[in-house]
């Protein structure tokens, strides 16, 4: 952390795969999912605690296990074969089973034909078969997909999906195991058999679901389709407590403000109202095309502002946001500024800075105040917000070459 | 073709770091500055002068000519680019070391290495009192010394670059340092090695004409070679011979490009990292023919076949046990550290030495002559940005233009200017101007180049759709120069004029002091002033001027060139 301070990235984090099992980590971007895999694989040594791989402590990289990128992370200058060779050849496999094993690893995953194509000449959907038969062929016992098909347009991940668990299902043979971070709520319902969601700030075990449904699954079956809401439920309610957000800043808390832009709060209010004032935050996600966690964190903007309410997995316009919406850009800005004077944090940097001769301050100062106020946010972060925030408010007025921060007469 | 891109890379990579202490500077300056003269003095005296080299003037001894200091290029660039490996490598991996060997690396490239040639050479020769030898290492020396250190940055900055998903997947799928040396980051670093060993092969021949033909006073130094034939040809006033060593040079410059250089850019093109949709793909017609031909598919075949017949070494017949990463390569690692830093400590207790002898009173026309030189060395770069902003826009942002002048600037910016400096001067003399604007000229013609080559490349990086919003908002070609091209152009500008000043510090020791038709001209300056002191083998003084340049140049760089920087990263640059 810049103010010198550790940050705790994860906490209490009991994680165990057992044999013939996909366990798949779901939780918001930034909840750590990501790491934890990494500190499985013994890429990552964790501050505290330790990974056990059959029940033995292992020091370093993690025996039997291959990882799949989010990136893919394949060799550009070398071809499908010398991909998945140049892995086996680090294994100190001799030449001839190097070329037998690379030659069934890219067959299953239906890469044949294309052994002498390199990475950049395949589609999304084929790099990340590429990057899937690089980690078979080392016959793994446990796979690890670090969001593997988010890359990976999403017709072709549909397909990608089924073939994985193919691959994984006869019990006598490896992957054993799966091991899969993810953010999709459907894709982790349809091939995961147990789903442990992840809350952040620090990234925290929020609860283990078991997934019970009948293999091979079917996305659109009722039961799938309840799993996914109960799961939806669960993270809504952890991320976003049915208590308004403004309630528990006039409580004298300070409250960190979301990374978001002002057009995208102004975006989705727009939206509600077209939908007549209400909407479900999935549907929303769908609808627009975001992510569901980018959705969320814009969606804690609005609530921080009074805009929206968010029972359950709703969105509701309220008054103030009704007003907002309909009024006209100069009142817009009136309102706006309004209500982040209701924020603890825009009052305290406007009292700080009408206290001044000059009603002006440097932004060192101010990032300063934040820090002492959100120590455990990123304050350039919380910094950036502001600005923007009070920019649109015609709160506050910021110049970036001398890191000025003043008033802004109404 | 771009090869600005991996020079803009380069200068940011070596700008990025500069948030550690003065002193650290400091110390790394004078212990390198102070190692090379205790290595010179230690070699002793130079009483001993080997029989003057004679320089035939025939045509039919120029290819010969020619041949010598071609191969002194390519080793001196063979030993450029062993350096880097290592260098670069250990700096990379090593993150004890590297808190050392960035810094020095910044520094030895900020040094203008012709201060120390005199010392150098002076050195080497007496170590081989009766041969060539001495020479001919001092030569590839000081070639290597204008070649190394940007290639060696260029391959630590691609390292440490490696997206860290590349790193994971060899860590995870158990590659050995051999293999991710193999397989992920000498590819990943190919693309930028080999732009930058091209700027340094063009700027490898400035150090070769100037060695080639280095004489200091009445001792003659020179060596056979193309520089030495021009050096000749203009003392006897032999037009003919001049103008075809102008043109065995070019000759050499387009060959080495043809045969070498583009060949391996073709082949360079399968190490891009990035998904190219634009397939700006340069062609090579030797290299076409070299794929075409059987020779190098029976080569192939041949070393398959011995890699076969002997086993694959380079793998273990057994899986790789797990074992503690490094115990023996950290040990090796804090040996070699150990020596970097007494060497250093050495360095820097002979130069106390040397420097003790020089009275304080000796410094002030040191610092006044470093004055001059400073002045000149901006003027320089001024008069270059002038004519050459309008005509790299020009060039930049026309296609046509640029595929005619492209090629015509990579050889004029490859031309070593120390080769026509003779004929400058007498052009200068016959026109009544004094050394001390000459020299402005003399500098000039060496460094203008490196603005003109950023320039072409900014103006041509420019998205053309803001180019057609400032015509189709009717903005007059002045206004569209003021909002548009120069802030584009503006990182681009800072690179080249880091490069050129950088350049024209170097310059200055040969343009300030200048042995023409057996009379020796000076210009008051820091550069005349290394030449005199070393001239009379003045060794403290020596020392104390290098210093002074070293000294002002890093200076600069840390306070001037750096905030330009700043500037254009923060507010000129067109990828944020």
């Amino acid at each position: 952390m810049p103010n010198g301070s550790r940050l705790r990235v994860l906490e209490d984090i009991n994680v165990a795969i057992k044999p013939s099992e996909v366990v798949a980590l779901l939780g918001p971007s930034g909840c750590g999912k990501s790491t934890i895999l990494r500190i499985l694989a013994g890429l990552i040594r964790p501050s505290q605690g330790q990974v056990l791989y059959h029940g033995r402590d292992v020091p370093g990289l993690t025996p039997g296990i291959a990882i799949v990128f989010q990136s893919f992370a394949l060799y550009p200058w070398m071809t499908v074969t010398q991909n998945v060779e140049a892995v086996l050849q680090a294994a100190g496999l001799p030449p001839d089973e190097r070329r037998t094993l690379a030659e069934k690893a890219i067959r299953t995953v239906g890469l044949a034909g294309f052994e002498e194509a390199y990475p950049r000449e395949l589609s999304g959907g084929m790099k990340q078969r590429l990057g899937i038969a690089r980690a078979l062929s080392i016959n793994p016992e446990i796979l690890f997909m670090d969001e593997p098909f988010s890359h990976v347009d999403a017709l072709t991940a549909e397909g990608l999906r089924a073939e994985v668990i193919d691959l994984w299902e006869p019990h006598d043979s490896n992957p054993s195991s799966i091991l899969m971070v993810s953010h999709d709520i459907k894709e982790v319902v349809y091939m995961a058999d147990r789903i442990i969601v992840l809350s952040s700030n620090p990234g925290r075990v929020r609860t283990i679901v078991e997934n019970t449904l009948p293999r091979p699954r079917d996305q659109r079956s009722r039961e799938s389709e309840a799993l996914v809401d109960y799961l939806h439920e669960i993270i809504t309610g952890a991320e976003m407590p049915d208590v308004p957000a403004a309630a528990v800043a006039r409580a004298s808390r300070i409250e960190a403000l979301p990374r978001t832009d002002t057009s995208d709060v102004i975006g989705l209010l727009e939206y509600l109202d077209a939908k007549g004032g209400m909407d479900d935050i999935f549907e929303v996600a769908a609808a627009t095309g975001h992510e569901f966690g980018h959705i969320m964190v814009i969606t804690k903007a609005a609530e921080l502002l009074n805009f929206v309410d968010t029972p359950k997995q709703d969105i509701v316009l309220t008054a103030d946001g009704r007003r907002f919406v309909r009024a006209e850009a100069q009142e817009r800005k009136a309102i706006w500024r309004a209500q982040l004077l209701k924020l603890r944090l825009f009052q305290d940097v406007h009292a700080m800075l009408a206290q001044r001769p000059d009603h002006g301050a440097g932004g060192d100062l101010v990032r300063e105040m934040v820090i002492l106020a959100l120590p455990r946010e990123n304050y350039e972060e919380v910094f950036d917000t502001l600005v923007r925030w009070a920019r649109f408010g015609n709160l506050f007025a910021y110049e970036d070459d001398a890191d000025w921060l003043s008033l802004q007469e109404s | 073709m771009q090869p600005h891109d991996g020079a803009w890379g380069e200068a940011t990579a070596l700008f990025e770091r500069f948030r550690r202490g003065v002193w650290i500077d400091a110390v790394l300056l004078i212990g390198v500055i102070g190692l090379v003269f205790g290595l010179a003095s230690l070699a002793g005296e130079w009483r001993t002068l080997r029989p003057a080299v004679h320089i035939d003037l025939a045509l039919s001894a120029l290819p010969t000519y020619t041949f010598y200091s071609l191969m002194r290029g390519l080793i001196a660039y063979a030993f450029s680019l062993l350096f880097t490996l290592t260098y670069g490598y250990w700096a990379a991996k090593d993150p004890v070391a590297e808190r050392i060997l960035v810094p020095l690396l910044d520094i030895l490239q900020s040094i203008p290495v012709l201060g120390f040639m005199p010392g150098v050479v002076l050195a080497l020769v007496s170590l081989f009192p009766t041969s060539n030898v001495g020479l001919e290492l001092a030569s590839v020396l000081m070639i290597f010394t204008g070649q190394a250190w940007n290639m060696t940055f260029s391959f630590y900055h691609s390292l440490r670059s490696i997206p860290k998903d590349q790193i994971e997947a060899a860590t995870i799928y158990r590659f050995d340092w051999w293999q991710k040396l193999k397989w992920l980051e000498l590819p990943f670093s190919t693309i930028g090695l080999v732009w930058n060993s091209m700027m340094s092969m063009a700027g490898g021949w400035f150090f070769l004409m100037i060695t080639e033909s280095f004489v200091l006073g009445d001792k003659d130094f020179r060596l056979p070679g193309i520089g030495s034939y021009m050096n000749v040809a203009v003392a006897k006033g032999d037009v003919r011979a001049m103008l075809w060593a102008i043109f065995a040079m070019i000759m050499m410059i387009v060959i080495l490009d043809q045969l070498l250089w583009r060949p391996v850019v073709v082949w360079a093109q399968k190490f891009r990292v990035e998904e190219g949709s634009d397939e700006q793909t340069s062609s090579s017609w030797f290299y076409d023919w070299l794929r075409r031909s059987s020779i190098i598919d029976w080569l192939g075949s041949a070393i398959a076949a011995l890699r076969r017949r002997f086993g694959n070494q380079d793998q273990p017949a057994h899986p790789p046990e797990e074992k503690p990463v490094g115990s023996g390569s950290s040990i090796l690692s804090l040996v070699l550290f150990v020596i970097l830093v007494i060497v250093l400590l050495f360095g820097s207790w002979r130069l106390m030495l040397l420097l003790g002898q020089l009275p304080v009173r000796g410094y002030l026309p040191i610092f006044g002559a470093c004055g001059w030189t400073l002045g000149r060395v901006l003027l320089s770069t001024a008069l270059g940005t002038l004519w050459t902003l309008p005509a790299g826009l020009a060039i930049g942002l026309s296609q046509r233009l640029s595929r005619i002048f492209q090629p015509i600037v990579q050889i004029a910016a490859s031309f070593p200017a120390p080769m026509l400096f003779p004929l400058v001067i007498a052009l200068l003399k016959a026109a009544g101007v004094s050394l001390g604007w000459g020299s402005v000229v003399l500098m000039l013609l060496g460094t203008q180049w490196y603005i003109l080559f950023n320039v072409i490349a900014g103006a041509s990086a420019i998205p053309s759709d803001l180019g057609e919003a400032a015509r189709s908002y009717r903005l007059s070609r002045w206004l569209r120069f003021r909002f548009l091209y120069l802030p584009a152009v503006f990182p681009y500008l800072v690179t080249g004029w880091v490069t050129a000043a950088g350049g024209a510090w170097n310059a200055s020791i040969v343009a300030e002091f200048v042995t023409f038709k057996g009379q020796v001209l000076t210009a008051n300056g820091l550069g005349a002033q290394i030449s005199l002191a070393a001239e009379h083998a003045d060794f403290p003084r020596l020392g104390a001027c290098v210093i002074v340049m070293a000294a002002v140049v890093v200076t600069f760089n840390r306070t001037v060139w750096k905030r330009l920087y700043g500037l254009a990263e923060s507010r000129f640059s067109l990828s944020k």
